[in-house]
């Protein structure tokens, strides 16, 4: 166990509130009983040392020591980070004292703002390691056919839409958004019978060429949606479509460009 | 397992707060309903000046049990209430949004209406 001198180690002085939450987060998951926080990229073993003064204040309030000393952590914290290169000095306190539990874990840094997360991240990305990994996770490359495969057919049923007249037609890409499918289809028609038609168009092609069969609605409703799995097909009337605003909702979704949307009108 | 005179939370921006299920539907002399099954209920309660008052008779989906649901991989999802979301005849919802995390098993019983109107699908 080999100590880091914090002088010298500048990108690690800078993460400190950061590797010591991920510290917690391996002793309880991981490491039980050790009291080191190992990195494996850099090969380093880092011991954490707090100032005297935090040890007596634990010890003066034993008797609710959880509350009290993660508040008095979050007053610290800026004040260890200027005075860091002094401490090394200090008195020095097991570190094991201080993993007392998912509270103090989640108080305790609780004033950490966005923009150094994301720094942590990189540091974790740069020298963590994957601990844990799903077995039945698919590769990259798969995903990625997986998804073409989906373009291509949201964008097959987006034609099919404009072809019957439907208006306002978008493709959203939710995948980041929603786990359970990859793209939604909006269009607006403007009666009954166009949305009978649209759907029945839909479902024709995707069987024809695709080989799917959608669940959700079979007769023509005011909101009518077909579930192909990867692609949801939403059929509106105007009133309905701005009654229930799922562009809004779903307003973080990339748009898909279309290829009939670039053509210049139909002229007889 | 909701039964005729249960009380539910509403899930939804309908503008009900509170329902009584009066009947459930699907078979007849079913006893209890749990998520994803449609019941007929009343309301009890309901937000001032919306679409819906007291003492209307609607139909709603249950999507939050306090009795557990479990799944064939072990996976058990309970909840803290009863609750559920108000639809009409055709299966449309009559809220907007949905305010809970609900179980994918709704979309295999194609409520995927609810499921993309909600903010999160465990």
């Amino acid at each position: 166990m080999n100590e880091v001198n914090i002088n010298t180690a500048t990108p690690l002085l800078c993460s400190f509130p950061y590797l010591f939450r991920k510290y917690l987060f391996f002793s309880r998951q991981m490491l039980p009983s050790s009291t080191v926080l190992s990195l494996a990229g850099a090969g380093t073993v880092v011991m954490v040392a707090f100032s005297g003064e935090l040890g007596n204040l634990e010890t003066k309030c034993s008797s609710r020591p959880r509350k009290i000393f993660s508040r008095s952590c979050i007053k610290e914290l800026p004040l260890q980070q200027h005075t860091i290169n002094g401490f090394k000095s200090k008195k020095r306190n097991s570190v094991s004292s201080f993993a007392l539990g998912k509270e103090t874990e989640d108080n305790f840094f609780s004033d950490v703002n966005e923009d150094t997360d994301d720094m942590y991240d990189d540091l974790i990305n740069k020298y963590g390691k994957v601990v844990f990994s799903r077995k039945d996770k698919k590769p990259a490359s798969a995903e990625i056919d997986d998804d073409a495969e989906s373009l291509s057919f949201a964008v097959e049923l987006a034609t099919v839409a404009s072809e019957v007249k439907a208006a306002d037609i978008k493709v959203l890409f939710v995948k980041p958004l929603v786990y359970w499918t990859r793209f939604f289809i909006i269009v607006t028609a403007f009666s009954r019978p166009q949305i009978d038609a649209i759907g029945s168009r839909m479902r024709d092609q995707a069987e024809k060429k695709y080989g799917k069969f959608p669940t959700g609605d079979t007769k023509p409703n005011s909101w009518t949606l077909l579930d192909f799995g990867d692609v949801v097909v939403h059929i509106f009337l105007p009133p309905q479509r701005a009654f229930y605003n799922l562009e809004e909702f779903y307003g973080n979704a990339t748009p898909v460009e279309l290829p009939f949307e670039n053509q210049p009108p139909f002229r007889s | 397992m909701i039964q005729p005179q249960t009380h539910l939370n509403v899930a939804d921006n309908s503008g009900a707060r509170k329902l009584m299920c009066i009947r459930i539907l699907g078979a007849s002399n079913r006893r209890y309903a749990y998520i994803g099954d449609i019941v007929v209920a009343v309301i009890k309660q309901a937000v001032p000046n919306t679409n819906l008052e007291r003492s209307e008779v609607i139909r709603a989906v249950i999507v939050r049990t306090c009795k557990q649901l479990k799944r064939s991989n072990g996976i058990i999802i309970q909840y803290d209430d009863n609750a559920a979301v108000v639809i009409d005849q055709e299966g449309n919802p009559k809220g907007t949004r949905i305010f809970c995390a609900i179980a994918r098993e709704l979309r295999q019983l194609n409520f995927t209406k609810i499921v993309s109107l909600a903010p999160e699908v465990l």
